[in-house]
């Protein structure tokens, strides 16, 4: 059935046998599809037999891109990979340059990107509630979930001077310190966010018709999980309590409390369940580094040359990250010059979006095709760089 | 799909929980625009009065969205280092990074935080920006610069210098040069914005030198520093440094250490490559001409060199017993040692030019002979008398001329060294000599009683800074704005030198006219009274008949920009027509070889 | 900081490959092309390398040859081994291993696209990004993208007014 791959001519209406087999193509101007992005299903009445991903409608060429600029310019390019949650894309790319020239970040300079990772990865979960309840109809959740996001945004607009691509975590450490009062600020952020938590239960998480929809509802077992190459919130739903931050950490994680969501089921719910959770538990974290970022005083910089000579070491690093979406990771090769030789990025959605995605979509309704991607988080933009 | 329960089912009245909505304040925006963050990167603004147009904010921009505009009302000064264009920002590309921002070495870009420009004309997305904005409307101040966004590095690498107490009695070299690492470091600061390439009189490519220090390339930077100065060795230590004056990193911070790292280059390649790397280029067949130039001076050896390398056959006639000039006649042996000045001498003797020492023109030598002899003649024999300033008692024999006492010092004569000097003049000259004096002094008493009197302030001294600092901590004391009145000789012996206060120096013309306070005088006793206050060129040599010939102009050989002067067959250059230094003089000498050249190879008349 | 016992074994079991730990939780292993994907086999079956991160990609133009970088993660030595191999850019082919790993059905789709390297056995070669894409492979080193943007996208030449007003004075855009 690979027949389906190809775009077909359009067919002559009379030629056309009856039959219940006919394809549909969804996006890349679809509501329905999370970014621009393309998925031709075949189905068989309401029921998918064969689903094939395509990608390419963001395409932007950054990876030939970061090839022709300095090392300190592609900071302003790195943010826009992925368009939700663009944090950990500069502070993955950020630790790759500093893995491979040697350099450690002040610990303010982590701290303060600590701060920035979660409340970035909070961001994106509210925004994934809000696509999620979408999906389902459930517009209200939706308008909620961007809402606050919005308020958060407000804060990284004080500290950073940009609401979405902040470009603000640089090599060596980050960019300003934070304005006075920021801290507050967030604070008082995350006491209305925990005030608002019992409402999205009640309206989303402990909503009998979304329940019902995301049950069941693109499963998968956790050796399929592990087997297909999902990571992040999507393998820790079917149990395997995998998170980059413990097994392989970096910046300060080693030195917060926090615990590592997992749900059983593998399904959209499930997922649904352990992005909740993870809200709560990064507003734990943040309840951690705020008081410490209002003792410690340091630079938020290692002193560097000036970016126009700025020669990196030959190397190699690889750097993971653990994304709001999974494992986000930057393979960066420097030939010894003021430019990478190669950046390679992996998104998360690099698995999710493609092959995970084709695999859910099997035997799925079509009904179920948004509410499976949403659920997923697949992020367009990470896949197509 | 089977019926899934909720966790909590909860009772029927649960919905009765969106009554709690009906008071609350609803999250409305207003249609207005809100008002953006105090860091916001929103339309760039930009000073036009600290903006110098050095372009580095073009160069750091990875849109290619910022190009310059040649503004050609606004102020050109290359001395200072101030370009007559401003950037222009293609608002289709930017990305608002904030990253020129960042890197302007002035510090005049800003963003403003406003951030909405609507409009179906493209060409509104070109914008110049000003410090008014984009539309001219008041927005408050968005990103800008601060210690810790700023990404240029503002401190100059400290430079190793001997300390007061090891170099008080000795002449040995102060100033100790940057090692082969500091050296790079050094010129990582440099943003290769090319002011000091503009201000510099040979139009030396510093950009081109630093940029090969930088790679760690120190035979590339000689190459570059070898198309335009064959004294790097001198000018690394003794230049005026016009360059780092005009340096963009020092608009805020230390300029780049240009002159140094010229020095550093040099130091680091052996003195064998040095040469093969300075001849390269050479005329691979003489063109049979000879050229004789008087004056193994800056001048006179920059054009030797040149047209040496042309092909030509060069010799030069200096009366001192070694070349060099002024550079080893006049500058002290601890700002700038013999053996450096040999060194680049001896690439300039490498090129096949002949000098002749101890040779002066008119007594062992007629110009008459020498214009039998060859194709051209250039004069550059540079000011090698002291001025006076002719006061009463300014003709007793303990009166001295500081060109003179340095020259002697430097030929290693014994001369004279009383207990208590008083020195006339605040230029580099007056210093060399007190400094020079302080350490005889100290050899012979023990201790240093030096004063040097200046017409000026403190603050707007002509010496060179680093010469007022050091001499003070050499013990040389130093009393300003005061005029030299007479010279007090009591019994035919020197008693000191009596001053007056000097109230201004220039009038409203700006023409040399001190006035002084007759009232306001103090007798600086002393033995021996130095002249510091200029100097003046001996052409006495000339004869009669040329100096009928030639033409003048207030005192000096009237030259044309090339140096040619109306006897067709004469040039002048350096000290001797033009001053005021080193640079300038080689870079005189260049042209003067240029116009040679072309002269005698008739490609001009 | 040494690479593990268990992990330093079995590598001592396959002929000329070099390792090394590079930081901590990487290591790197030069591999020769034949014996790579018994390699992985050997770390997935014994030592619980059973996620494959990336698959990536790097052309060494003037060496003449693609370097594969095999990223692989274990979750029992919390450990992320980096297996290189060399292969000569022409032909630019290697074997697929989308029967051990099945993210690689991905990579290797990517790799194709990117950099024209043929993997025997992949799951697809298709096209994923590029679908209308008539040039050679865009990420190898010897296509030139500001040239063929320059070539292919005509630019804006603005003209606004205070820019049409320097001019008449004299002024203008430099360079």
């Amino acid at each position: 059935m690979s027949d389906l791959k190809q775009i077909p001519a359009i067919p002559d209406p009379d030629a056309i046998e009856p039959s219940d087999v006919y394809d549909l193509y969804f996006g890349p101007n679809h509501p329905g599809i999370e970014g621009n992005y393309s998925i031709r299903v075949r189905l068989s009445g309401d029921r998918i037999i064969e689903a094939v991903a395509d990608g390419g409608y963001l395409h932007r060429g950054f990876e030939k891109i970061m090839e022709e600029r300095l090392w300190m310019q592609n900071i302003a390019l790195v943010p826009r990979i992925c368009v939700p949650d663009p944090v950990p894309m500069e502070e993955t790319y950020a630790r790759s340059v500093e893995m491979i020239g040697g350099l450690t970040p002040p610990e303010r300079a982590q701290w303060i990107r600590v701060l920035m990772l979660e409340t970035s990865r909070i961001c994106a979960h509210l925004f994934t509630f809000g696509g999620n309840a979408a999906t389902v109809g459930l517009y209200t959740n939706m308008f909620w979930g961007v809402t606050m996001r919005d308020l958060f945004l407000d804060i990284f607009e004080e500290i950073t001077g940009a609401r979405i691509y902040h470009i603000y975590i640089t090599p060596g450490g980050v960019r300003r310190d934070l304005p006075d009062g920021v801290l507050d600020r967030l604070e008082a952020l995350l006491d209305e966010l925990e005030r608002r938590m019992p409402q999205f239960e009640d309206l989303f998480f402990n909503n009998a018709v979304v329940i019902n929809r995301a049950s069941g509802t693109g499963s998968m077992s956790a050796e399929q999980a592990l087997a297909w190459g999902a990571t992040g919130p999507n393998l820790r739903a079917c149990g395997v309590a995998s998170d980059i931050r413990r097994d392989d950490p970096y910046l300060v994680y080693p030195q917060l409390d926090f615990d590592i969501v997992t749900e059983e089921g593998g399904d959209a719910l499930a997922r649904m369940m352990v992005r909740k959770g993870e809200v709560v538990q990064s507003v734990r974290i943040l309840r951690q580094v705020i008081p410490r970022l209002r003792e410690l005083k340091g630079p938020v910089r290692c002193p560097l040359p000036n970016p126009l000579a700025w020669d990196l070491p030959a190397g190699e690093a690889y750097a993971r990250t653990e994304s709001s979406k999974g494992e986000l990771a930057f393979y960066t090769v420097s030939s010894g010059g003021p430019r990478p030789y190669r950046v390679h990025v992996r998104g998360a959605s690099s698995m999710h979006a493609v092959q995970v995605l084709e695999h859910l979509l099997t035997g799925a309704r079509i009904e179920d095709v948004a509410q499976i991607m949403f659920s997923l988080d697949a992020c367009p933009p990470e896949v197509d760089r | 799909m089977t019926d899934i329960t909720p966790k909590d089912k909860g009772s029927m009245l649960r919905p009765l929980k969106a009554l709690s909505f009906l008071f609350r304040e609803p999250a409305t925006l207003p249609m207005k625009p809100r008002p953006a963050a105090k860091a916001y990167r929103g339309f760039h603004l930009n000073d036009w009065e600290k903006c110098v147009g050095c372009a580095t904010c073009q160069q750091i921009c990875d849109n290619d969205a910022i190009r310059m505009v040649h503004v050609p009302e606004l102020p050109a000064d290359p001395a200072k280092g101030v370009r007559p264009r401003r950037p222009a920002i293609d608002y289709g590309r930017c990305c608002w990074c904030a990253l020129c921002v960042d890197v302007c070495p002035t510090g005049s870009l800003s963003m403003s935080r406003e951030y909405i420009h609507v409009s179906r004309d493209l060409d509104t997305y070109l914008i110049l920006p000003d410090e008014k904005g984009m539309h001219g409307e008041p927005y408050p101040r968005g990103w800008t610069k601060d210690d810790d966004t700023d990404l240029l590095d503002l401190t100059r690498r400290n430079m190793p210098m001997e300390d007061a107490d090891a170099r008080a009695d000795n002449f040995s070299e102060i100033c100790e040069g940057y090692d082969p690492q500091t050296a790079m470091l050094e010129a990582s600061r440099c943003v290769q914005c090319g002011m000091c390439h503009d201000a510099c009189p040979a139009h030396m490519h510093a950009p081109e030198y630093i940029r090969a220090i930088f790679e760690g390339d120190f035979e590339k930077s000689v190459e570059w520093i070898y198309r335009t100065n064959p004294f790097p060795q001198v000018c690394g230590r003794v230049c005026t440094h016009r360059c780092e004056t005009a340096c963009s990193i020092g608009k805020r911070g230390e300029p780049v250490a240009i002159r140094w790292l010229k020095r550093a280059a040099v130091d680091n390649v052996r003195q064998e490559k040095t040469i093969a790397i300075a001849l390269r280029g050479m005329a691979k067949e003489k063109t049979g001409r000879k050229i004789a130039i008087a004056g193994a001076g800056p001048a006179g050896l920059t054009a030797a060199f040149d047209l040496a390398k042309l092909g030509h056959d060069v010799t030069v006639y200096e009366e001192k017993p070694e070349p060099g000039g002024m550079m080893r006649y006049g500058i002290p042996e601890y700002r700038l040692p013999y053996d450096r000045i040999d060194a680049d001498i001896d690439v300039i003797r490498a090129a096949g030019v002949k000098i002749e020492c101890n040779t002066r023109l008119g007594r062992d030598i007629s110009l008459d002979a020498l214009k039998g002899a060859c194709d051209a003649v250039l004069l550059a024999t540079g000011l090698n008398m002291g001025r006076s300033t002719r006061i009463p008692g300014s003709d007793h024999p303990d009166v001295r001329a500081a060109v003179d006492l340095l020259a002697r010092i430097t030929a290693g004569e014994e001369i004279d060294v009383p207990e208590r000097i008083v020195v006339i003049g605040g230029g580099n000259v007056a210093f060399d000599i007190a400094r020079s004096m302080a350490r005889l002094q100290r050899r012979k008493y023990g201790k240093v009683d030096i004063t040097v009197t200046a017409l000026e302030e403190r603050g707007k001294m002509l010496a060179d800074e680093e010469e007022v600092i050091e001499s003070a901590e050499e013990g040389v004391t130093l009393v300003n704005a005061r005029g030299p009145k007479q010279v007090v000789i009591e019994d035919g012996k020197l008693k000191g030198l009596e001053t007056v206060k000097c109230l201004s120096i220039f009038d409203e013309e700006g023409r040399f006219h001190p006035k002084y306070d007759e009232n306001d005088l103090i007798l600086h006793p002393a033995d021996m009274v130095i002249e510091a206050i200029g100097q003046m060129s001996d052409v006495s040599w000339l004869g009669e008949e040329l100096t009928e010939q030639l033409e003048w102009s207030r005192g000096r050989i009237k030259v044309d920009d090339a140096g040619h002067t109306s006897v067709n067959w004469l040039w002048a250059a350096g000290d001797l027509v033009r001053g005021p230094d080193v640079i300038s003089a080689i870079a005189f000498g260049h042209k003067a070889a240029e116009d040679i050249h072309a002269t005698i190879m008739g490609e001009t008349d | 900081m040494t690479i593990p016992a268990p992990l330093d074994e079995v590598l001592g079991e396959l002929p000329l490959v070099a390792a090394r730990l590079t930081a901590p939780r990487r290591v790197r292993v030069d591999a020769r092309p034949e014996n790579l994907p018994a390699l992985l086999e050997l770390l997935k079956g014994r030592l619980g390398f059973f996620h494959l991160s990336a698959i990536s990609c790097v052309d060494w133009l003037e060496e003449g040859q693609f370097e594969l970088v095999y990223h692989v993660w274990s979750d029992k030595l919390k450990l992320l081994l980096s297996a290189h191999v060399r292969i000569p850019r022409e032909p630019g082919e290697y074997v697929s291993i989308y029967d051990l790993h099945e993210p690689a059905g991905f990579f290797e789709r990517d790799i194709h696209e990117m950099f024209g390297v043929v993997f025997d056995g992949a799951l697809s070669l298709d096209r994923f990004i590029l679908t209308s894409w008539d040039g050679p492979p865009p990420m190898r080193k010897d296509f030139d993208a500001r040239k063929y943007a320059e070539e292919t996208f005509s630019t804006v030449n603005y003209h606004p007014d205070w820019l049409k007003d320097i001019e008449a004075a004299g002024g203008g855009l430099e360079e």
